[in-house]
């Protein structure tokens, strides 16, 4: 089975997670810039409340069993140093039921994302 | 219900939205988006390399580019989705690396909010 993982994380680490998912053998990724808020209700900066806070989603799909690897690397790599802050984002798991390769037309196994290309 | 998620390439993104027309998927949602696949050599490149472009050469090592994508999601009943993926495979397919990937998601419940109709009522 597979599952799909999306990542909202600050646009600056963009770049380290990306780095880190492709050391880590995971090298298929899609990324888009998205806006959005947590529960601290966004930054109270004097009177002004920014409640749109610019973020990248990160979307990859993998096998299940690889999951808890993946997750790992992007939370370590996302996390602010130290303790973390808030902001650092969020980490989304679901089910993926069905995967295709239109190049090839054929449909993925368990073996879709991740790994060394056969 | 069934959320269809296609990454295509940008040019395509116009025989992509007929193709979801003839399906008669009428909604659907796109959005721009970079991405890498499994990390293949672009052929052009191969090709300059090989014909002894030092620029291209330079270029062979380099992973983990993103290239931009058009990302495609639409919301479909169940019985829509295999001719969903089928013509947007057919569509898309040039057997090229970077054609895209389509996946399949369950989808648990939605709501038109217009009139707050719930489940399958909602996208047809």
């Amino acid at each position: 089975m597979m599952i799909m993982i999306r990542s909202i994380i600050r646009p600056e680490k963009a770049d380290a997670v990306l780095a880190a998912l492709m050391d880590a053998g995971f090298p298929a990724v899609t990324k888009y810039s998205v806006a959005g808020r947590g529960k601290q209700r966004g930054i109270k900066i004097g009177d002004v409340t920014y409640d749109e806070l610019p973020k990248v989603m990160l979307m990859s799909v993998v096998n299940a069993a690889d999951k808890d690897f993946v997750i790992q690397t992007i939370m370590d790599t996302a996390r602010t140093k130290g303790k973390g802050a808030f902001g650092d984002g969020k980490i989304f798991v679901s089910e993926v039921e069905e995967s295709y390769t239109i190049s090839s037309g054929v449909q993925d196994t368990a073996a879709a994302s991740g790994g060394v290309p056969a | 219900m069934k959320e269809v998620i296609a990454i295509v390439r940008i040019n395509m993104m116009n025989q992509t939205k007929q193709a979801l027309t003839d399906c008669g998927i009428d909604a659907f949602f796109a959005h721009e988006a970079h991405g890498r696949g499994k990390g293949f050599v672009n052929p052009k490149i191969l090709e300059g390399a090989e014909q002894g472009y030092e620029e291209a050469a330079s270029l062979l090592g380099e992973k983990g580019k993103l290239y931009p994508k058009r990302l495609v999601t639409a919301v479909v009943e169940d019985k829509q989705v295999a001719c969903v993926v089928q013509t947007i495979i057919n569509i898309n397919q040039t057997g090229m690396p970077g054609d895209g990937k389509i996946f399949v998601l369950p989808i648990s419940d939605a709501v038109r909010v217009r009139t707050g109709e719930m489940g399958v009522k909602s996208i047809s």
